[in-house]
């Protein structure tokens, strides 16, 4: 059986708090290599890679110039262009940002991959969050996939009407071109016919709402959250102490 | 006396905020407690625009301009057109009044994973009991034959099956009014006899049902009431009796079950001439050929090259093997039917024909090569397709555009135009060249994306459905293109779930079922 996806939220919540208030480079790598083991077993990875290379990657390298270049409090010069200089302290401190940044991101970036987000909006109406609150989430986690599935007919209309598209991305880029104003309009177009179903159908009321889907947990889930989250605050607080000292 | 009604609507004049004529004037009608009413009338003549505005989904003031009045449930509400008007309340008036809309898509709320949840979807925001919605599931399915498709997600059902899903979404919450727009446009008769049954029982429990249809389905006879509509007015009304025996009453548009048929179409010489297939020389040898074809949804896309998708196909969610072992020859001139029932896979046939899907096993051949791995695009300008829904295939801001959409750079600009001006000639709606085309009506619409099939003038003409929201008129223009086009050796294919038509037009009547195409 699979977890509560409100227990998965709170595990990779949790995870990216505590490692980013620990700030400690063995705990960031484990929890790393964590993520990357599970999205691999899950079968998440190949998406889940690129879309943390995309975030990651820059913010580490700016990260790198920053305080690798410009770190006051470094002794250790490695190498030095005027003003700016690579100190020892300052790449070890770059180098440990990143591995928290990397953790955390990661850690979220799992469960984002992971989640069912049908299960996601039950559980969270079922928890009494408000039924449109938990509408604009599904929405927006489906926004993408309902955009490619768009496209895609779009872009199967105009072939059958004799645009030759090759392989290749370059080539599915310049016929993009032809596809953006009847995307946008039909997108825009769906919201409207959308938006009166949804009325008709008692969307828009404000009473209590139930679910039909049903997601189930076992008994010691909600404790487990209630710890997790426990925790998440303990290493805030502990964290918060120590720079006060 | 006069009896209760559930249902009633006084309309002076409804008009669009952007439009200067009314849509709907002078409409008066009235719905009761357990009867069958057809609004009846041609595509255009404000069915739908009616209807939408009595379910609730075109609220007056914010949808238009409505100087009138709505009757539901003993209260009356007047509207002068003016600012200080009543407003509705689209979630209280949809509990009292289901509708179904002409496009079943536009009821989905889209962020359901699956055909049950969408079903529970407005039992969801009305608060009920979970054991109560699981209930209420089952039977509608039952009811409508979803049961097998409860755990499919709705992007993956087939036309016919949306239909029923909507209808689905629109009875569940057991409104006293039930509103259908154009319900048994692309059910197979097994469906059509199940809404049959349905609305019986629905209307012998006190249901009012309002069925908006521009043909006279079979359905329609056991109805209490006819009301015409033409030109966004009641120009008829009475019993199906009284209106049968006056036929003259009833508009050419309207599609009677019989009478359009054997409609004889002209297809002048010229006509055929001018509609010569591009690049059809002497007949010789098939132009299309299927060889084993087999296709199947169960390799999920794990890894490598995705694989190309059907519009609404979801991966993994899908019957195992869809197509087995087809084999078909078309000849130039020949008109050829395939019928099966709703989800047999004719769509997902169709679009091997120009490689919008790939056979996972045989080949498929036009003009004797392998179309395995060309473009579509390439392929398209042998083959011509018309898809299931229009709104997939339209996507420019003008009709004249939507028709020329690269013909130009094939034809060159003084071709093109003269294709764009002869194909939309051909389907009736050269006055509406510069109308956007999501503003026309259905069988506009339909029309329209039959006129940009046209204009190519291809040697294979694949058509999906295509008489699915046509009118009377719109299926004389339909039946003229399809046999001036097959007179000019255009070889066509034609899927239907509509029996009749397909034996009154096709050369040859071939069935879908089980994956297998089988001579009928």
């Amino acid at each position: 059986m699979r977890l509560h996806p409100l227990t998965t939220l709170a595990a990779a919540g949790s995870t990216a708090v505590i490692t980013t208030a620990a700030a400690y480079l063995p705990l960031s790598l484990a929890v790393i290599t964590a993520a990357v083991g599970l999205s691999a077993r899950g079968g998440t990875s190949r998406r889940l890679l690129p879309a943390a290379a995309a975030i990651l990657v820059p913010l580490a390298l700016s990260l790198l110039v920053l305080h690798g270049l410009f770190f006051p409090e470094g002794d250790t010069v490695l190498a030095q262009w005027g003003p700016a200089r690579v100190t020892a302290e300052g790449l070890s401190f770059a180098l440990n940002r990143a591995a928290q940044l990397c953790a955390a991101v990661l850690a979220l970036l799992v469960f984002s991959f992971s989640v069912s987000v049908p299960d996601l909006v039950a559980a969270l109406s079922a928890k009494g969050v408000h039924g449109r609150f938990a509408f604009v989430l599904a929405s927006t986690l489906s926004l993408l996939p309902a955009i490619t599935f768009r496209l895609e007919r779009i872009r199967q209309a105009q072939e059958a009407r004799g645009l030759v598209i090759r392989r290749g991305l370059l080539h599915r880029a310049a016929a993009f071109r032809l596809q953006a104003v009847p995307l946008v309009s039909a997108l825009v177009e769906d919201a409207a016919t959308r938006a009166a179903a949804l009325e008709a159908r008692g969307f828009g009321g404000t009473g209590p709402r139930t679910s039909y889907r049903d997601v189930p947990e076992r008994p010691w889930e909600p404790p487990f959250r209630m710890l997790l989250l426990l925790a998440a605050a303990a290493a805030v607080a502990v964290r918060l102490l120590l720079a006060g000292d | 006396m006069e009896t209760a009604t559930a249902l009633a609507a006084g309309i002076r004049s409804f008009t669009f905020h952007d439009d200067a004529a009314p849509v709907l004037h002078n409409v008066d009608v009235s719905f009761h407690p357990g009867t069958l009413t057809a609004v009846l009338g041609p595509s255009g003549s404000g069915k739908s625009t009616l209807g939408r505005l009595l379910a609730g989904w075109l609220p007056p003031g914010a949808g238009g301009t409505l100087e009138g009045h709505l009757t539901l449930a003993r209260t009356t509400l007047r509207f002068e057109g003016q600012a200080q008007d009543p407003r509705i309340n689209p979630a209280q008036w949809g509990r009292r009044v289901g509708f179904v809309p002409q496009d079943p898509r536009a009821i989905l709320s889209t962020v359901r994973a699956t055909v049950a949840e969408e079903l529970a979807f407005a039992l969801e925001n009305a608060g009920g009991e979970r054991s109560a919605m699981l209930a209420a599931v089952e039977r509608i399915a039952g009811l409508l034959g979803l049961s097998g498709l409860l755990d499919r997600h709705p992007n993956t059902l087939s036309g016919g099956q949306l239909r029923r899903l909507a209808i689905g979404c629109a009875v569940i919450t057991g409104p006293e009014v039930l509103v259908m727009d154009e319900p048994f446009a692309s059910l197979d008769p097994a469906g059509a006899d199940e809404l049959a049954l349905l609305v019986g029982s629905l209307v012998r429990q006190g249901t009012a049902v309002v069925i908006l249809s521009q043909a006279v389905d079979e359905a329609l006879l056991a109805a209490q009431q006819w009301i015409v509509l033409d030109g966004g007015t009641v120009t008829a009304d009475g019993t199906p009796a009284e209106l049968i025996a006056a036929p003259q009453r009833l508009p050419a548009g309207i599609r009677r079950p019989g009478v359009q048929r054997d409609t004889t179409v002209e297809v002048s010489e010229a006509g055929a001439r001018n509609n010569q297939a591009d690049g059809q020389g002497a007949a010789s040898g098939p132009v299309l050929e299927f060889r084993g074809v087999g296709f199947g949804y169960a390799d999920r896309p794990a890894g490598g090259r995705k694989r190309r998708m059907g519009a609404g196909d979801v991966p993994g969610d899908q019957p195992a093997q869809v197509l087995r072992d087809i084999d078909l020859e078309l000849l130039p001139g020949e008109i050829v039917a395939v019928t099966g029932p709703n989800g047999a896979g004719k769509s997902t046939f169709l679009r091997h024909l120009n490689g919008l899907l790939q056979p996972t096993a045989g080949s498929v051949l036009v003009r004797g090569r392998d179309i395995a791995g060309r473009p579509v695009g390439e392929v398209a300008q042998t083959v011509g397709l018309l898809f299931q829904n229009p709104r997939d295939q339209l996507f420019e801001r003008t009709a004249a555009r939507e028709v020329r959409f690269g013909l130009d750079r094939r034809f060159g600009p003084h071709e093109a135009e003269a294709r764009t001006g002869a194909a939309l000639a051909a389907v009736g709606l050269s006055g509406a060249a510069d109308a956007h085309p999501m503003e026309l009506p259905a069988s506009g619409q339909r029309l329209l994306a039959l006129a940009t099939v046209l204009a190519r003038r291809p040697a294979v003409l694949a058509l999906d459905e295509p008489t699915v929201a046509l009118d009377g008129d719109g299926l004389r223009f339909l039946d003229a293109a399809v046999r001036s086009a097959a007179a000019a050796g255009a070889a066509v294919v034609l899927v239907t779930h509509d029996v009749p038509y397909a034996r009154s037009l096709a050369h040859r009547l071939l069935t879908l079922d089980g994956g297998r195409l089988a001579a009928r």
